[in-house]
């Protein structure tokens, strides 16, 4: 036998470790590039590509829509300002893979194509197509920074209740 | 359906007969387990990334346990014109396909996590609306982790008790598969843990030690099982050494007073031997019927394995059969 008691006591020890190091921390889970120690009091960088009634980016001034009105709110509840960026879906995910962008919004859905370049969030809102489909409502965060997701899918689902 | 105690020709004693409507109990019993853990992922995880690549471990575990099943099955048959050495050999199969999942499993569990460190994949774990709460869900995954791992723990440990009284290599198989899959939500809880505090590589870490362990096993199944259906000489259960059965037998010989010399060779058919022992006979002199045949039964009764077996009285050891290289 190659699995020794001596090598479960040490996974156990390992998986005891973590686990008071996971106690002991502030907050869980955490982010490993600090997102959302960097945006609050900060930037929030959002991408926005154009896909009404979710986001317009037609009129003059700030982009406009629920998602972009939802990202304003989330933004003042962490005191940062928005720096808002334009353009193509795929462009600005790519903008978000390489953590240039903190959020992508433009009616995303659950159903996404980009889920293994970006994380999506929870979906905060179910929405009926025009041909009788419902789809499941979501943005798209850097990968992994997971305090940062997190905070944002609270607020969302919270937004979802009110 | 109550299985016959029989492998083949071979009548199971009482304490095989019994080991043997456990393990088969144990096997049901990891199956079921393992359809309910599925359903319950598809249930919780959906159609998931993470979800796409679990199904490959899962499809896997759930071979070494139905292969156990139809071995047992088919080794009950008789022998016949058509398979004269009857059916044991399924087991030598069944034994082949359940080393080929472990070893694939630990395979597939190192590429992927090597891809995942290489690539520094950041693991995103976000939050679920439970009954109106959201909730981290790694939180979640946690237990659930720990409740398909800890059963299945325990039906490994159990198997292994089983493996060494039925001489079976593929619920020994079985058992290190049990052992890879517990050790595997180890690691998940694990890698969730890490996740958790920021360190997005403790996952992939953990997968890569583990993965380890799991490779070794496989390979030494492999090994083992083509050694057996390559006619190596037979072993014990886990084939970490000559089955000690050979040299009783010549001792068994040996003892005979009309015996000069005697020498066997014994190769593995599953779960049973089979034998080819010859004998010299003292002064040039040939046995009797009776003399044989009681030789052979006393062999025959040193453990139920060997029900197979030929004895052939020789005026020298034949070396051509009993190579000593």
């Amino acid at each position: 036998m190659g699995w020794t008691r001596r090598k479960t006591t040490t996974l156990l020890a390992v998986v005891s470790a973590l686990a008071v190091l996971a106690g002991c921390g502030t907050t869980i889970p955490a982010d490993p590039d600090g997102t959302l120690d960097r945006v609050t009091g900060g930037t929030l960088r959002v991408g926005v590509s154009h896909q009404p009634p979710w986001t317009d980016i037609t009129g003059d001034g700030e982009p406009s829509g629920t998602e972009a009105g939802l990202v304003r709110d989330f933004a003042d509840s962490l005191d940062a300002e928005v720096e808002w960026e334009t353009g193509g879906e795929e462009h600005l995910i790519h903008l978000l893979e390489e953590e240039e962008l903190d959020v992508v919004i433009g009616g995303l859905t659950k159903d996404s194509p980009w889920e293994r370049q970006v994380a999506l969030t929870t979906s905060y809102r179910e929405a009926t197509g025009p041909a009788g489909e419902t789809s499941q409502h979501v943005m798209a965060v850097p990968m992994g920074e997971n305090a940062f997701m997190t905070a944002l899918e609270r607020f969302l689902l919270a937004e979802g209740e009110a | 359906m109550s299985p016959a105690p029989r492998f083949g020709i071979t009548e199971l004693p009482e304490k095989q007969a019994r080991v043997l409507r456990r393990a088969i109990r144990l096997e049901r019993i990891d199956l079921c387990f393992r359809a309910v853990t599925v359903v319950l992922m598809i249930t919780v995880a959906g159609n998931s990334q993470a979800m796409k690549a679990a199904w490959i471990e899962d499809a896997l575990s759930f071979l070494p346990p139905l292969s156990f099943l139809l071995a047992v099955r088919i080794i009950r048959r008789r022998p016949s014109r058509r398979h004269p050495y009857g059916y044991h050999r399924s087991v030598g199969v069944a034994h082949l396909v359940a080393s080929v999942c472990l070893l694939t499993m630990g395979l597939y569990l190192l590429i992927e996590s090597g891809l995942g460190l290489v690539e520094a994949e950041h693991p995103a774990i976000g939050v679920v609306s439970l009954l109106g709460h959201p909730v981290w869900l790694g939180w979640l995954m946690i237990p659930a982790a720990l409740l398909t791992g800890i059963p299945t723990m325990i039906l490994g440990r159990m198997k292994l008790k089983l493996a060494p009284d039925l001489h079976d290599k593929v619920l020994f198989a079985d058992a290190d598969m049990n052992k890879a899959d517990w050790m595997t939500s180890l690691t998940t809880v694990i890698g969730i843990l890490g996740i958790g505090i920021g360190w997005w590589w403790t996952d992939s870490v953990a997968a890569i030690i583990i993965s380890g362990s799991i490779i070794r096993d496989g390979w030494g199944n492999l090994r083992s099982c083509i050694a057996d259906l390559m006619d190596v000489r037979a072993t014990t259960y886990d084939s970490s050494e000559p089955h000690p059965i050979i040299g009783e037998i010549k001792e068994e010989l040996r003892r005979r007073d009309w015996v000069e010399e005697a020498d066997c060779r014994v190769r593995d058919q599953g779960h049973v031997f089979h034998v080819e022992a010859f004998v010299v006979p003292r002064g040039g002199r040939t046995p009797s019927l009776e003399e044989l045949a009681a030789a052979r039964e006393a062999c025959v009764e040193l453990d139920w394995k060997m029900q197979d077996m030929v004895l052939v009285p020789v005026e020298k050891l034949p070396e051509e059969f009993l190579p000593r290289g």
